[in-house]
């Protein structure tokens, strides 16, 4: 494994120079474009898979298998910068999670922008965000970590901003860009403090990493409650609220959903946003540094509250929503803030597990949104679908074992894993475990919501065009604007994911292998005890909500395109609230927004008056004194003297000719004259 | 003898001074022959004797004769000759250069040690030796000499005849 | 007579003097040259006189003297000769008038 991990750079850099590859293809070479992400994310994944292998067996009972490869990447002076790369349990895990994931969404993304003239371009944007997220798996040093960070920030804005020239899609990749960087700003404080601390960005370095010196910066003090492990662990937290669209930085999520939905199943289901929470398991010895009786930190406590709130607030909105990627959007909110609250409670290996096991089932979903929407032709409101079961079979079954495993139905992955969530949060905070389980309840509403509108019932597509179309009596055929299913290249990972959203949670189970992932990712933590309150009382509300959501959806499908969702009927204004987010943009926009803008138009008004008027003066003062230079100089010295001097000698010719006067007494006046100079100079000198 | 030294001198002056002053063209030439002669007389009194006889010769009987000539030749045909103005342009600049060439010349001579020789011996010089040391080593300036008169001679003709040659 | 040679010098430069106010500001071309012969004149008595009080044994300087005075009347030959042609082709023998060479 020490050989191995040497070659751990390779794991990005085929996606890169993929990127690279296709940053100068033309437009035209779209088989060939295609043809490299795919190519490289394979070899990735091949050498992910080794990587995986090769950490099999080579743990402990209480240590984790981990080996690292740091090197300095420049010298100023006596200290320097390093880089590293790890290779461990957490990192290959999340590399074949990234790389299998990133592939068959590659491969559906062939289908989904077959139409578009910028196919090059969406795959070398994807390429380099496959490369910069692999960076992040791979490092073993904060340095490398904040560089691929801020080079997945970068892809998003770039791949949510794709379609440009729509002002949505503008105004969206902004607001995920500053939201984000935001956060960023917490972390890269978090890395100078670290930094500042321990004398190292390294992570683990054989004894002398940040990450081995936790325990020790936990006994100093650092702000309020926190130690200064504590402190740090907090300031690298915001970066990850920001990435992973945690409470109150949740907002540009849902917006991002502007970009094609590849980008959002990549993007903002199964990776980017994962790599906040990543970057909690990563940094998780700092994070339970100093840890009380029962292994909770003010931190952590921190963390889990923020996830937990994040969960309950978003799938709240999501039961409202009626665009088919917004429900998604705020579901895999709700998700991520899951997947904190079990960090936050404890539990490396119950948020890891849960982040796993949901990249394979989001992605699922939104592939399956995305074959929808191409099947409908670009049609993306939920009241204008239905019926879509009969003519998309293969999308409709795919998507509902996704949605099964989302909702936590008993025996998929999302059970398992969920379940492990719920079970560590219960030993820690039943306040929060009680919020994880009405969020879990509507969860499974609102998902059961979405099938059933989508899927079910006749199909409302037309709605609107056919009674423009009797009004009009024209008619071009209608078969046109009817759905159909779509091509097999993007079915084919609707059918592998789900196979993996089936199977994949047997892996964390007590009666596979005892707890294998466990025993795999963090062989020093205690599974939590199991408890069957917590077990059937997750297994009741998920069937609740599949039951209410039936009830309410199912049982009489919506007739019409325009007619009032059935909820927003029961619950009048709250449904209203919900639907425009709890009226937190608006909020923001109102505050934070207006009191940037603000400070803009003043800084714009200093700008202005003093910078731009001191910029006129130097100017000015400049153009005087060559006005200045001019006269004196050019016009006075030069052409003046010049002129003058001509002017003398002119003058002097003419006084000069009035010697030839032609007149032979003159010139021998003049001889006698010389001469009797001459005479004088002779006689006398 | 100083006496006649001085009256000559006055004669020579006199006669100069009138004819570079007198209005009357012919009068002027006249007073010219006066110098002529008082020129000849100082001649005469530096035991020159060949040279007084050949200047009363030339000048008086030839150049005076031309200068006559040329002015009567030359006359304007209203007949008044240079009664309008007497003296050019600008004369005053030439008399003072000459006042200050004469100046000169006199602060020259009055200090140089040379102007306070007297006359030395009384040999005389006979004309038959002139002629003698004329045609045996001064041959070559009498010759150039010759050669220098006819291309006057010639040339004089040239230049007064040219327009008769024209016209023809 | 014992007159000392700077008696004469004094006349021909004097005499010379003359000549040359003549030359100088008389208007009659033909009063120019009478000038002109007035000076050369003062300046043969000048050569005689060097003769008579230094030289007294040769008589190589009346042959300078001659020779002298035979140039000075080719010299004014030619000179009124072109006083006449000067006359046929202006009309005049002022000098003031005659400044076709006018630069």
């Amino acid at each position: 494994m020490n050989e191995l991990v040497k070659q751990q750079w390779l794991i990005p850099l085929f996606p890169l120079v993929a990127a690279a590859i296709q940053s100068l293809l033309p437009r035209g070479q779209r088989k060939l474009s295609a043809g490299l992400s795919i190519t490289a994310m394979t070899a990735s994944c091949v050498l992910a898979l080794r990587a995986l292998f090769a950490t099999f067996g080579t743990g402990s009972e209480h240590e984790v298998a981990r080996a690292v490869w740091n090197f300095t990447w420049f010298r100023f002076g006596s200290t320097g910068l390093d880089l590293g790369f790890v290779l461990d349990p957490l990192t290959a895990g999340m590399a074949v999670m990234v790389t299998f994931v990133g592939l068959w969404i590659f491969v559906n993304a062939t289908g989904y922008m077959a139409e578009d003239e910028n196919f090059t371009r969406f795959f070398c944007f994807m390429s380099l965000f496959a490369a910069a997220m692999l960076g992040v798996v791979v490092a073993n040093n904060l340095l490398l970590f904040f560089i691929c960070w801020e080079l997945v920030g970068l892809c998003s804005y770039l791949l949510i901003g794709f379609w440009y020239f729509k002002p949505s899609a503008a105004a969206a990749m902004k607001k995920a860009f500053i939201t984000t960087r935001i956060g960023d700003v917490g972390f890269f404080l978090g890395i100078l403090l670290l930094y500042w601390q321990t004398g190292t960005l390294n992570l683990y370095d054989h004894g002398h990493g940040a990450l081995e010196q936790a325990d020790a910066l936990s006994k100093l003090a650092g702000w309020w409650v926190f130690s200064m492990a504590g402190l740090i662990a907090l300031l690298l937290f915001f970066g990850a609220m920001g990435k992973s669209a945690q409470f109150p930085l949740h907002v540009w999520l849902p917006d991002a959903m502007e970009g094609p939905t590849p980008v959002s199943a990549l993007i903002h289901a199964a990776t980017m946003v994962a790599a906040g929470v990543f970057m909690v398991g990563r940094m998780f010895p700092l994070f339970t540094a100093g840890a009380a009786e029962g292994g909770s930190t003010p931190v952590l406590d921190f963390v889990m509250w923020i996830g937990c709130i994040t969960a309950v607030l978003s799938a709240t909105i999501a039961v409202a929503q009626f665009d088919i990627k917004r429900v998604l959007a705020y579901s895999t909110c709700s998700q991520l803030g899951y997947m904190v609250m079990g960090l936050g409670a404890g539990g490396l290996v119950a948020g890891q597990f849960h982040l796993l096991t949901h990249a394979f089932f989001k992605a699922l979903l939104f592939l399956g949104a995305g074959c929808v929407i191409i099947g409908t032709h670009h049609e993306q409101d939920m009241r204008r679908m239905g019926g879509l079961r009969q003519v998309m079979p293969i999308t409709f079954v795919c998507y509902v074992i996704g949605s099964l495993a989302l909702a936590g139905f008993p025996l998929t992955a999302g059970f398992f894993s969920k379940d492990e969530v719920l079970l560590v949060t219960y030993h820690r905070s039943q306040w929060a475990w009680g919020l994880g389980t009405f969020a879990a309840f509507l969860t499974a509403f609102y998902m059961a919501r979405q099938i059933f509108m989508v899927f079910f019932g006749r199909w409302r597509g037309g709605d609107d065009q056919k009674e423009q179309e009797q009004a009009h009596e024209g008619g071009h055929a209608h078969e046109h604007h009817e759905p159909h299913e779509v091509s097999w290249n993007m079915w084919l990972p609707l059918v592998v994911l789900s196979v993996f959203a089936l199977f994949m949670g047997w892996l964390g189970t007590p009666w596979v292998g005892g707890n294998l992932f466990q025993r795999y990712l963090a062989p020093e933590e205690i599974a939590p005890g199991a408890s069957s309150l917590v077990l059937w009382l997750s297994i009741g509300v998920g069937l609740l909500g599949i039951v209410l959501g039936w009830v309410i959806y199912g049982r009489k499908t919506m007739e019409h395109a325009t007619e009032p969702d059935p909820l927003a009927t029961m619950l009048g204004g709250l449904f209203t609230l919900l639907n425009r987010k709890w009226y937190i943009d608006e909020l923001y926009e109102a505050t934070i927004i207006r009191f940037t803008a603000t400070c803009g138009v003043f800084f714009r008004l200093v700008d202005k008056l003093v910078v731009d008027g001191i910029l006129h003066a130097i100017a000015w003062t400049a153009w005087a004194l060559s006005q200045i230079a001019r006269w004196a100089g050019d016009e006075f010295l030069i052409n003046g003297g010049f002129e003058t001097s001509c002017e003398s000698v002119r003058i002097g010719g003419k006084a000069f000719a009035k010697l030839q006067s032609g007149r032979v007494q003159n010139y021998f006046r003049v001889l006698t004259l010389g001469a009797a100079i001459l005479l004088l100079v002779y006689f006398f000198a | 003898m100083d006496t006649a030294f001085w009256i000559i001198s006055a004669v020579t002056v006199i006669g100069a001074v009138l004819a570079m002053t007198l209005r009357n063209l012919v009068h002027c030439v006249l007073a010219l022959v006066l110098f002529f002669f008082g020129i000849a007389a100082h001649y005469f009194l530096l035991h020159a004797d060949f040279l007084g006889a050949v200047q009363i010769l030339l000048y008086v009987g030839a150049v005076a004769v031309l200068i006559l000539f040329a002015i009567m030749l030359t006359r304007h045909v209203t007949g008044t000759e240079g009664q309008r103005e007497v003296l050019g342009g600008k004369w005053w600049a030439g008399m003072g250069t000459a006042v200050i060439i004469a100046g000169l010349l006199w602060a020259v001579i009055r200090r140089d040690q040379l102007a306070a020789l007297l006359p030395t011996g009384a040999a005389k010089t006979s004309v038959a030796e002139i002629g003698q040391v004329l045609v045996t080593r001064w041959v070559v300036p009498f010759e150039a000499m010759g050669v220098l008169l006819t291309a006057a001679l010639i040339g004089a003709v040239v230049i007064a005849l040219e327009e008769f040659i024209r016209r023809r | 007579m014992n007159v000392p040679l700077s008696y004469y010098l004094m006349l021909s430069a004097f005499l010379f003097a003359i000549g040359l106010c003549g030359a100088l500001s008389r208007k009659n071309a033909i009063l120019v040259l009478m000038g002109i012969e007035i000076m050369f004149n003062a300046g043969i008595l000048n050569l005689v006189a060097f003769w008579r009080y230094k030289l007294f044994a040769t008589p190589s300087a009346q042959l300078f003297a001659i020779f002298a005075i035979a140039i000075a009347a080719a010299e004014s030959a030619i000179g009124l000769a072109l006083v006449i042609a000067i006359y046929r082709q202006y009309k005049s023998v002022d000098v003031d008038e005659i400044t076709s060479l006018k630069g």
